[in-house]
């Protein structure tokens, strides 16, 4: 066991030190991020939204933000490999599974690293209040999460393939909709203190990513080894 | 050879009588604008075909995983073609049905986002099968997506419609577990669900018998 935390704490250094080697996947998801969020800001801002309508839409263009900031970067883990042609080392070094693991505590850490510029910022510029903020840092969190584990996946099917750029956002967004649907009601909820609603979406959440979870155990190394 | 003749030629009757009888035999339903709820006869068997063939191309998909049989991609590719092809029929029923009771093709009602995602991620499968050469590769890939995508089919068909508001008429099996539903029509709907599907079930052999010349003359060329 501790073998296995040894060796993908080694997966996850390695990824973390050739990042800040490049910075690239940082810079594309920042500045994808920070870009969408100045255009969102400068044509809605916050008073152009009527009072009503304020939580949903907030919620909606908040998580809209963050998805497509993370279409951006969070295939570089995989695809780095394919094009340094580093994989077939990694294959031979590491375990599928631990290198699954480490890729993904990587994607995690640039999302969260993400959410926390992203989120703060887009709170002030677009006058976002949030009755809840723990339960709405619980929807980020477990929003977060399913984010990563189901891109993770996607980004190692398509370091296989051609054309990865658009591949990579063309198959992951049919597999995200229904989180994406989740996480805007469950944002909304949040930022008015709705906590039943907040708990329902919690739960639909939670699940997609322990079934993304367990599939990604099963057929990573299927898709790492082929 | 025989027996195959006597299934299509019992086929086509089959189809005939239902499209008599969705026409003919099944009374008007009360609530509806005009005859319009006729056109469940062949919306509910066009998305019940596009559902069957997307678990007929997941499980075809578990198999080549599995055993490694070239001929169960086939299998996956050909389903998969076909779900795209009737995802396509159910919007299209769908969207005219909304036209006429709800005033607008399109609203994005629970129903229709969970149509517009199955057509989606039917897209997405053959955009990943274009974009790789080698056939192993391609499908294990392709059978890693798909395996992928038919488990969150459910929390769009079951979950998304509990949270979000809808406008779609109950389905055939309700929250209750009970079938409102007249006798005659319930008849005409069960036909039609049997000849769809009978419909699948032929077309699918026709469209794996062109997949595999299609992949064996690719790997001839290459």
């Amino acid at each position: 066991m501790s073998n296995w935390l040894a060796e993908l704490t080694a997966v996850f250094v390695k990824d973390l030190r050739a990042e800040f080697r490049t910075k690239v996947s940082l810079n594309a998801v920042g500045l994808f991020a920070l870009t969408t969020l100045a255009a969102v800001s400068y044509t809605i801002g916050p008073y152009r939204i009527a009072e009503a309508d304020r939580p949903f839409l907030l919620g909606a263009l908040l998580w809209i933000v963050i998805f497509f900031a993370s279409m951006a970067g969070l295939d570089r883990s995989f695809v780095k490999e394919e094009e340094t042609h580093t994989a077939a080392l990694l294959r031979l070094a590491a375990h599928p599974l631990v290198v699954w693991a480490g890729k993904l505590l990587f994607n995690l850490v640039l999302l969260i690293v993400l959410m926390a510029i992203l989120v703060p910022l887009y709170c002030v510029l677009m006058g976002y209040r949030v009755e809840s903020p723990w339960w709405f840092l619980a929807v980020l969190a477990t929003g977060g999460y399913t984010l990563a584990v189901t891109t993770t996946m996607v980004a190692a099917i398509i370091a296989r393939a051609m054309s990865r750029g658009a591949l990579f956002s063309v198959l992951s967004l049919p597999l995200l909709l229904p989180l994406l649907i989740f996480v805007i009601q469950g944002t909304t909820a949040a930022s008015q203190g709705e906590v039943d609603g907040v708990l329902s979406t919690l739960r639909a959440v939670i699940s997609l990513g322990g079934i993304m979870t367990v599939l990604s155990v099963f057929l990573f190394p299927v898709v790492w080894n082929d | 050879m025989r027996l195959n003749d006597a299934l299509k030629w019992g086929l086509l009757v089959w189809m005939a009588v239902v499209i008599w009888a969705a026409f003919q035999w099944a009374p008007s339903a009360v609530g509806f604008q005009g005859e319009s709820a006729r056109i469940v006869f062949f919306h509910v068997p066009t998305a019940w075909v596009a559902t069957l063939a997307f678990l007929v191309s997941c499980v075809a998909s578990i198999l080549y995983l599995w055993r490694r049989d070239p001929m169960n991609d086939v299998r996956a590719a050909s389903s998969a073609a076909l779900g795209l092809l009737f995802a396509l029929l159910a919007t299209v029923t769908g969207s005219i049905f909304a036209r006429i009771m709800w005033g607008s093709y399109w609203n994005w009602d629970p129903r229709e986002t969970s149509i517009t995602f199955l057509l989606l991620i039917y897209a997405a499968y053959f955009a990943l099968r274009a974009a790789v050469a080698d056939p192993e590769r391609r499908a294990t890939l392709a059978a890693v997506y798909a395996i992928l995508a038919f488990v969150t089919v459910p929390f769009l068909v079951f979950v998304v419609p509990r949270i979000w508001w809808s406008l779609h008429p109950d389905t055939i099996i309700n929250k209750q577990g009970t079938i409102k539903m007249d006798s005659r029509m319930f008849q005409v709907l069960m036909g039609s669900l049997i000849g769809f599907t009978g419909l699948f079930v032929w077309l699918y052999t026709i469209e794996c018998r062109i997949e595999r010349i299609r992949q064996r003359r690719q790997q001839e060329l290459l």
